[in-house]
């Protein structure tokens, strides 16, 4: 009789730890819409302050090209983009902070590499921003590619890849340079701008960042060549599919939206539609967006509240924004870049 | 020599800016085409519609000609990624194409004769006027297949980064003249639109 209830509460209490990690596993791992959708917001981290990229206003307001992109998840989901709230996370603390839940996402200028992924146990859907390694030079110089930088002084954030990539490109173009290293990215940028060098190399977007804090931003030419790869890309963490699909999905639902000409401005009349991929995206044929577990209209959603890859990427880092970036390599695929979405269907 | 051809040249623009004053009391011309105003030369272009050198990735060969008309950019490829960016003004709505066209004849300070259909519809531009700094063709002109489109230049230079044109594409004299330099006749021409909803 003893050993019988001995038995039942063992049992029992096996039982209860067995659904209590179920539950759990449930809970952290697979679930992150669930909790999204209860919540009401999407968590969503993103850099302290990088002009073009995520930039808090005075009223705590947050715009750029990431923050739009949580907006954009947000507005797939619920309908409404300012149903986010933004963390500033540095650096450091990024992945471990999305590790631990306290973010759903983080979309926040993170390169993707394979050491990310597997190291971190996260997942990088897709590239929402092709970065790398450019130059600034002197207008005055008159150079048109960095293949006209030989025997040029050049100024670069020492013990970085950037360095490494630096003397890798101009050995492997048979090309000799001056180089000027200097610990901090604000003293390269001060012996540049005292004209110490006729050089600087960063990543692109930091390079036009960069030359609006010049003394004279005319007297400075951004190249066209880019000569690392920094693919930036949103994460999210890994074994949760239903929630990687839909970082993934809204991304490419932009992209293919441009390539595709439908803007927030004609959403109405791309609901109208009757041309195939367009009727897909928008969700007038097809159960494409149920099978995200959202809705038929999802990335009709995205549009009309954020726009399209092309709006996005103009309102905020684009030539008509402040930091007047040229699309380059994030032109799609078919008129100069290289952002490319598999099509919805 | 050159103070007299000046003076021609000035003579011939006013006449021809009373003569279109005139006859826009009766329609404002108001697509962007006024023959006889000279070209301001200063007018300083919005930065993406400055020439530029910029990455373009393509599998078309360098001195190719690619015309985004929705980007408002004209590019010259360069090969080994790069172009050389033009900033352009393109045909109004109505007014836009799309092809593979080939550059049959250059020519420089063009004279302007417009198309029938052309006066029908803006029956105050004058039927002929001869080459020169007040004529909407401006410096340069690439002619485009057999047809009525070519790559030109502009005495409105305002007007580059809209769409107004009847179809040509307009650059600012500097930068026609500039591209006129570069390429031959026969230079291919791929002129594209953004998708149709």
């Amino acid at each position: 009789m003893r050993t019988f209830r001995t038995g039942l509460l063992i049992g029992l209490a096996v039982a209860v730890a067995v659904a209590a990690a179920a539950i759990t596993y449930e809970r952290y791992d697979t679930k992150t819409l669930k909790r999204t959708v209860k919540r009401d917001a999407v968590l969503c981290g993103v850099n302290t302050g990088l002009p073009g990229f995520s930039n808090p206003d005075d009223k705590g307001n947050w715009s750029g090209f990431d923050v739009d992109f949580c907006r954009a998840v947000a507005a797939a989901i619920f309908n409404d983009p300012s149903k986010v709230k933004f963390l500033p996370l540095d650096a450091n603390q990024r992945f471990k902070e999305l590790q631990n839940r306290k973010v759903d996402i983080l979309s926040r200028n993170s390169t993707w590499s394979m050491s990310r992924e597997t190291g971190y146990e996260l997942y990088f859907p897709a590239v929402s921003y092709y970065d790398g390694e450019g130059f600034m030079v002197n207008s005055s110089r008159k150079s048109e590619s960095a293949l006209d930088l030989d025997g040029a002084k050049v100024c670069v954030q020492g013990e970085t890849t950037t360095q490494l990539n630096l003397a890798d490109y101009f050995k492997a173009n048979n090309m000799k340079y001056d180089e000027m290293k200097f610990g901090k990215l604000e003293d390269v940028i001060k012996a540049y701008d005292e004209g110490k060098c006729d050089v600087l190399t960063a990543d692109v977007s930091q390079l036009y960042a960069i030359r609006l804090r010049l003394t004279k931003p005319k007297d400075s030419t951004i190249l066209p060549d880019v000569i690392s790869k920094e693919p930036l890309a949103p994460v999210v963490r890994q074994r949760d599919d239903e929630w990687m699909m839909i970082v993934k999905w809204t991304l490419y639902a932009m992209i293919n939206a441009e390539e595709l000409g439908v803007t927030s401005q004609n959403i109405d009349e791309a609901l109208k539609s009757k041309k195939p991929d367009v009727m897909r995206l928008v969700g007038t044929e097809g159960t494409y967006g149920e099978e995200l577990g959202l809705t038929k209209d999802w990335a009709a959603r995205i549009i009309r509240h954020v726009g399209n890859y092309g709006e996005v990427y103009e309102r905020n880092v684009g030539a008509r924004s402040k930091l007047g970036i040229p699309r380059g390599l994030n032109q799609l695929w078919n008129a100069g870049g290289i952002q490319y979405a598999p099509p919805i269907r | 020599m050159r103070g007299l051809r000046h003076f021609i040249w000035t003579a011939l623009a006013a006449t021809g800016l009373m003569l279109s004053a005139s006859q826009s009391f009766a329609q404002k011309p108001d697509v962007g085409d006024e023959p006889g105003l000279v070209a301001d030369d200063a007018y300083e272009l919005d930065p993406e519609f400055r020439k530029q050198m910029v990455l373009y990735r393509t599998t078309e060969p360098p001195g190719t000609i690619i015309i985004q008309t929705s980007e408002r950019h004209l590019y010259l490829i360069q090969g080994n990624g790069r172009a050389i960016r033009y900033g352009i003004g393109v045909g109004r709505d109505g007014f836009q194409w799309q092809g593979l066209l080939n550059i049959t004849r250059k020519a420089e300070w063009p004279d302007w004769t417009p198309p029938p259909e052309m006066i029908q519809r803006q029956p105050y531009l004058p039927r002929f006027m001869a080459g020169g700094p007040g004529n909407p063709l401006g410096a340069r002109a690439l002619y485009l297949g057999t047809t009525v489109y070519r790559i030109h230049g502009t005495n409105r230079p305002d007007t580059i980064g809209t769409a107004i044109s009847s179809g040509c594409f307009r650059l600012v004299n500097a930068d026609v003249a500039d591209l006129y330099d570069r390429v031959p006749v026969g230079t291919k021409v791929i002129v594209r639109q953004k998708p149709q909803l």
